[in-house]
């Protein structure tokens, strides 16, 4: 008698087992977007730098030109060709759809925004979710008169030598210490002379 | 005929439960595939990411570094060569191609201290912040601008035009300030009092103006 209560408690507890593993699995749902590169990797392809293209290398047929900027902006005035994906928007589902057909049609997607630096976190964000034909199109924009202007910009530029600017501010004030003592040459005094009112003559 | 059907399966209840059991340990096998999801979900880090937040003004970090707030790691992302040459007060030198060493991580990994990432623009520093920010690193900043931002807010600063607001001689005058506590000498903090010359006082003349006769009225 015992020995039935045993076998059937185990079984009713590896059914629930069963079960709870079934609901568990039905009801998992795979997350949307799954990171295909690791951070090694991600880290790997930043530091080679041949993601980063110019004006001058954009001729090739197979590039999509990718405008992250806001849709105001893009209609304000964008690159010849240019796709509007604003950046906040790149993983919904009609964005990564456009994404996944350059992939497929192994065309190279080009990302470019108000200057490198704005592209910089939806390149990576892309880069990171598997999509490896992207690249990030290093210009700055500006506006004339509302007509799009796109120069070149190299990132981390050093703009300035800050020891050399901090050594010079020190040499020059040392040097100006012999401050000459310019006399002002005394100051000539030019005084009008009022011209004296001719005296009201009287007369007749 | 039924309860004996009914009592031959349950002889194989065990045999079939624990088939069961060992198909789904089968299927855990392939589950971690799904799961090998390193750092925050992408959703989260694109709005992480899009926020300006991280970015800190190269005047706050003016402001922190002078008072010497203990709570901050500045940590440089350039490679050795611009360390060496010239980098902010204190400033750690991560190049970007180590990010992710064992030993850097004791650096990003915690919770007690603010991070603050630069370089010479933010394009290193935010790819650094990007990564760190996957892998879950928390108080994780970036210096607006970087370094050349710094140079020209907290060491040259420009000097405003004399048409500009009174606030803009007010942020000249704590970025003068600051410039001279980061090492910068202009030459009026040196001038040793240039011997001061004592202006006579210039005399003054007082002329006396002869009173002028009344002019001789005519009259007839």
């Amino acid at each position: 008698m015992k020995e039935l209560e045993k076998t059937k408690r185990i079984s009713i507890a590896a059914t629930l087992f069963i079960l709870a593993v079934i609901i568990g699995l039905l009801t998992y749902k795979r997350p949307k977007n799954i990171y295909a590169i690791n951070t090694k990797d991600t880290l790997e392809k930043i530091t080679s730098k041949n993601y980063l293209v110019t004006l001058n290398d954009l001729n090739n047929p197979d590039d999509v030109i990718i405008d992250i900027r806001s849709q105001y902006e893009y209609e304000k005035g964008h690159l010849e060709n240019a796709i509007n994906i604003y950046a906040p928007e790149i993983l919904s589902e009609d964005n990564l759809k456009v994404f996944d057909e350059l992939k497929e049609s192994n065309k190279t997607a080009i990302l470019y925004g108000n200057n490198p630096q704005e592209v910089n976190a939806p390149f990576l964000i892309l880069y990171q979710l598997g999509y490896e034909n992207i690249k990030l199109l290093t210009i700055e924009n500006s506006y004339l008169q509302n007509k799009l202007i796109s120069k070149n910009s190299v990132i981390e530029k050093s703009e300035a030598d800050i020891t050399a600017f901090i050594n010079e501010s020190i040499k020059k004030a040392n040097t100006v210490e012999t401050v000459k003592v310019v006399v002002a040459p005394p100051k000539k005094v030019i005084t009008i002379e009022k011209k004296k009112k001719a005296p009201a003559e009287g007369g007749c | 005929m039924v309860k004996k059907k009914i009592a031959k399966v349950l002889a194989f209840r065990y045999k079939i439960l624990a088939a069961i059991l060992i198909l789904l340990a089968g299927g855990l096998v392939l589950l971690p595939k799904y799961q090998k999801h390193e750092g925050i979900k992408p959703e989260l880090l694109v709005s992480h990411a899009i926020s300006t937040e991280r970015y800190m003004s190269t005047d706050r970090l003016a402001h922190i570094l002078i008072n010497q707030d203990p709570s901050f790691i500045l940590i440089d992302v350039r490679d050795e060569k611009s360390f060496a040459g010239y980098t902010l007060p204190n400033a750690i030198n991560i190049p970007l191609e180590k990010l992710l060493d064992e030993d850097s991580k004791t650096y990003f990994n915690q919770n007690q201290y603010n991070v603050v990432l630069f370089s010479n623009d933010n394009f290193y520093a935010d790819q650094a912040w990007i990564l760190c920010t996957r892998l879950g690193y928390k108080n994780m900043r970036v210096l607006k601008g970087g370094i050349n931002e710094w140079y020209t807010t907290n060491i040259n600063p420009l000097k405003p035009a004399d048409n500009m607001q009174a606030t803009d001689f007010e942020l000249y005058a704590t970025r003068k300030a600051a410039s001279m506590f980061f090492g910068v000498v202009y030459p009026e903090q040196v001038k040793v009092e240039a011997p001061k010359v004592v202006k006579e006082a210039p005399k003054k003349v007082i002329t006396i103006e002869k009173k002028k006769k009344a002019p001789a009225e005519g009259g007839c």
